[in-house]
């Protein structure tokens, strides 16, 4: 089955019109600069100097009070967002698995981003940056995405979040919205990584995906040979009934760490499960945008 | 220490098996993960110690070998030497007598008492044998001699509970007869389980201890049931009055089988479920209250006593621990009407109200022609005129003025005084007619015809006034007396007499159908056809076919037996109530001189290995060894 088939794209059409119409500017696009320029939306008056261009001069103003008074508008400019999706091993896991999950979130997000205007790029990282979408804009541009996404595959070692962030900000390109898809299984941890976009003036917006079976692990109890899918490690253990505690406690810790650090520097945060589709998951992250202005 | 079931050690094969999959390596459950952080963390933090991550399996290996070893030697079950030389040989005599139906243990001492036993059974050991006789009404063999437990127990619990009295001498007697059957090596003993009701058990204690020490058998009393306190009807009878056509008197007997006071309750009596009486009471620590009370009606039906308590609005049962003797029954005979003509020329209105007078009467009476055929079953009643040839059938003549084919009239007593009378006669019965003057009495000279004439009442000068004659066809009553000129008109004496002789005549005076006590017997006369005998449970019990006579019983249950046809809803031909009535099964307090054992534990009959097989205790321990594998190694405590 493909994984953007006509449904999906109803779907696109679907949120973004949403997007548009009920919840217009919130989720991410229409961002207005602090600068003043070319825009249409008035901001304020200042006094004409020479060589101002006569255009914006207010003509009523001047025939009421005699007084030479330009108009200055705030000028508007497109958002960039970059697409950090997570292809290392660990996302091929589950049921539907959370790479579809991710790509198939990443390319509605895109979607609705290109129906705004904005420009949006996508990087596909594992251990290190494996592929790239280039930066683009326009709706017609969204089935070269699509294709894009299907070409990526599980790949890689272990998730480096650090070494992804580190080759994306020394790139020669425009600040604007990170949205990092990813379960975020980095053994050095995912702060490190985030930490740096963040210095760098880049806006990180966290989607971690987990699976229901690793909240939950079915069938562990006894001896087992545990087989790490992300480095292809295997290892001979026995599952008590109090190691299945713990492994709940510790993936309940992870998850409240990665939202607290979220919460801490008020990124936008959103941690899901595959259960879900992704147009509602789509949905949910709109509503929290529109409750959060 | 030897096996009952050698074979059984063929079963340890199966250690193989559990060996070679030990030593067999058996591939690991491969289980993805996405990440092994979580888990390095969990594992990498505490690491078992190296010594018991070694033994762990092993230790395994050993509890399954170990299982196996107790399941295997369960099966094979073995015995102790002793077990095999010392054989016994117990005959359980189980009470099921009705104190046994009382509920001061729970659910009720028969209950209590076949617990004990499968107590017993159970302690059976290798060789031991066991009969089960039960000793309620009439003991009965339930089980002959055998070891084998499921067929002990299953005949255990066929012992019903009954109404009928405890059998118990008989019973012991039956055991010992069980017992000297075979008598072999080893122990012999009889072991009674009874709530030592009555003193028949103390006696057979006491004849057994005056025996020789060869013949004595060894007697073990286990004694179920506490020292309750009772009520209970203990006779209960109904007979129809001998003097009132529709009267009808009952005899009722309670005692408090009790070291304390009764308290209040009551008695009703219901006639087919209508209150006939109500008496209330309060009995004294052990006292027997008798009544006889007196009722009058022409229907027959169930007499039924009951005791309860006083309520405010409804009767509730009398709380106490026997139920059986709270109720009782009786069946009334029912009234039928008697048919009797009257022929009297010159009428007599004082003859007429007397016999009117009898509720059970239906009169037809004549005046001036003598009838030429009279109905068969019906009461000939003659006044002064009198037919030559006396009808047959009974036949009561008053003051008869012409001859007849048994007697012969003479000349007129003046003033003819009874001087005597035969009181014992029943037509004689209240009837008082000392000095009484009969004027104008006639004088009686009887023909050969009359056979023996009893005189009932005479005067001075042995003149007979009042003569019984008995024909084959009937019995004649003929009273010389003038009932207008003598002084009859004035007394009850005349009155009564006319009952006494219609009572007879119909000969339902003082009918009684006895109330049976349980346990007995009664004989019935069946007509021809298939008969069963109907027990107040419903179930029935096919007797022989008739006509014959039988016997029926013994009754093992109170209530109404009946004789019916095996058809559904035919009449009974006969009837029996059956009551408890027995004063040693009502008294719930145990002989405290009794030497008995509190349970089957105490009297060391629980046996075998500390109370029971070593193979049961193998199983246990098996089952406690597989617990503790589960509990350690299923749910992984151990890693």
């Amino acid at each position: 089955m493909p994984l953007f088939d006509s449904e999906f794209l109803k779907k696109l059409e679907y949120l973004s019109l949403i997007s548009k119409r009920v919840f217009r500017g919130s989720l991410m696009a229409q961002r207005r600069t602090m600068q003043l320029g070319s825009g249409i939306e008035f901001a304020d008056h200042r006094e004409y100097a020479a060589g101002d261009d006569f255009r914006y001069l207010d003509w009523n103003l001047f025939a009421r009070h005699n007084e030479l008074l330009l108009k200055r508008f705030q000028e508007e400019e497109d958002l960039h967002v970059y697409f950090l999706v997570d292809c290392s091993r660990s996302m091929a896991f589950g049921e539907p698995s959370k790479f579809d999950f991710a790509r198939q979130v990443a390319a509605a997000l895109a979607y609705i981003a290109l129906a705004d205007l904005d420009r949006i790029a996508v990087t596909a990282f594992a251990n290190d940056i494996v592929a790239d979408f280039p930066l683009t804009r326009g709706k017609g541009r969204i089935l070269s995405l699509l294709k894009f996404f299907e070409g990526l595959e599980a790949q890689g070692e272990e998730t480096n979040l650090e070494r992804v962030a580190t080759g994306f900000i020394h790139r020669d390109q425009r600040r604007g919205l990170v949205v990092v898809l990813s379960d975020l299984y980095d053994p050095n941890g995912f702060e490190r990584g985030l930490d740096l976009l963040r210095h760098r003036k880049y806006e990180p917006f966290v989607v971690q995906v987990f699976d229901k079976y690793e909240k939950e692990p079915p069938d562990l109890l006894g001896d087992v040979e545990m087989w790490d899918v992300e480095s292809g490690n295997s290892r001979k253990v026995t599952v008590t009934e109090k190691n299945l505690k713990q492994y709940r406690q510790l993936f309940d810790e992870f998850q409240t760490t990665v939202q607290s650090y979220c919460n801490r520097y008020s990124l936008g945060c959103t941690r899901t499960s595959t259960e879900i589709s992704f147009d509602e998951l789509i949905l949910k992250m709109m509503r929290q945008a529109g409750s959060v202005r | 220490m030897s096996l009952t079931n050698p074979t059984a050690l063929m079963w340890l094969l199966l250690a193989v098996p559990v060996v070679i999959f030990y030593i067999l390596k058996i591939r690991l459950k491969r289980v993805p993960v996405s990440t092994v952080i979580f888990w390095r963390q969990i594992f990498d933090e505490k690491k078992p110690r190296s010594l018991w991550q070694r033994l762990r399996h092993l230790v395994s290996l050993f509890v399954q070998l170990a299982l196996l070893g107790l399941l295997v030697s369960a099966l094979a079950e073995p015995f102790l030497a002793s077990e095999a030389t010392h054989r016994r040989r117990i005959i359980l005599v189980v009470d099921n007598s009705a104190s046994m139906k009382a509920s001061d243990v729970a659910p009720s001492r028969l209950a209590k008492a076949v617990e004990e036993a499968q107590g017993v059974i159970q302690g059976l050991r290798f060789r031991d044998e066991m009969a089960i006789v039960s000793a309620g009404t009439q003991p009965r063999v339930v089980c002959g001699l055998t070891g084998h437990q499921r067929t002990l127990r299953d005949a255990l619990a066929t012992i019903p509970p009954t109404d009928g009295p405890g059998k118990l001498k008989d019973a012991i007697d039956t055991a010992r007869r069980l017992v000297s059957k075979d008598a072999a090596d080893g122990e012999s003993r009889v072991v009674v389980l009874t709530d030592g009701s009555g003193d028949e058990l103390a006696k057979v204690i006491a004849e057994e201890d005056k025996k020789p020490e060869a013949e004595r058998i060894k007697l073990t009393v286990i004694k179920v049931g506490q020292q309750t306190p009772n009520v209970g009807i203990t006779r209960f009878q109904v007979r129809r009055s001998t003097i009132d056509p529709i009267g009808y008197e009952v005899l009722i007997e309670i005692t408090n089988h009790s070291d304390e006071p009764s308290g209040d309750f009551r008695m009703e009596l219901t006639l087919n479920d209508r209150t006939a009486d109500v008496i209330p009471l309060n009995l004294k620590p052990g006292e027997t209250w008798a009544k006889t009370t007196q009722s009058t009606t022409a229907d027959g039906g169930v007499l039924t006593a009951k005791l309860t308590t006083k309520g405010e609005k409804q009767s509730e049962p009398l709380q106490d621990a026997l139920a059986a003797d709270n109720t009782a029954v009786a069946l009334l005979p029912k009234r039928e009407k008697m048919p009797v003509h009257l022929h009297t020329a010159a009428g007599n209105l004082f003859l007429q109200k007397v016999l009117e007078a009898n509720a059970l009467v239906q009169l037809t009476s004549s005046r001036k022609d003598m009838p030429k055929e009279f109905a068969a079953n019906a009461i000939k009643v003659f006044h002064k005129d009198t037919p030559a040839q006396l009808p047959p059938g009974n036949v009561l003549v008053v003051d008869p003025q012409n001859d007849t084919n048994l007697w012969k009239l003479g000349n007129k007593l003046p003033t003819a005084i009874v001087t005597k009378q035969e009181k014992d006669s029943p037509y004689m019965a209240h009837v008082r007619l000392d000095n009484v003057i009969l004027p104008d009495a006639r004088m009686m000279t009887f023909t050969p015809a009359a056979e023996k004439p009893q005189v009932l009442a005479s005067s001075l000068q042995n003149e007979p006034l009042i003569t019984l004659i008995e024909r084959p066809e009937g019995k004649v009553l003929v009273l010389t007396a003038d009932l207008d000129r003598s002084e009859l008109p004035f007394r009850t004496a005349f009155p009564i007499l006319v009952m006494n002789t219609l009572g007879v005549f119909s000969g339902a005076a003082g009918e009684l159908r006895e109330s049976y006590a349980t346990g007995a017997i009664a004989d019935v006369t069946l007509p021809a056809g298939e008969f069963v005998l109907r027990s107040p449970d419903g179930t029935t019990r096919k007797l022989p076919a008739g006509p014959t006579t039988t016997t029926v019983g013994p009754f093992d249950a109170c209530g109404v037996w009946a004789v019916v046809p095996p058809t559904p809803n035919a009449a009974p031909v006969e009837e029996f109530a059956v009551n408890l009535m027995n004063k040693a099964e009502s008294d719930l307090r145990a002989n405290p001189d009794l030497p008995t054992r509190a349970n089957a534990q105490d009297a060391g009959l629980v046996g075998g290995f500390g109370g029971r097989p070593i193979w049961w205790y193998l199983t246990i321990a098996a089952f406690v060894l597989a617990a503790v594998e589960w509990y350690l190694y299923q749910r992984r405590w151990i890693s």
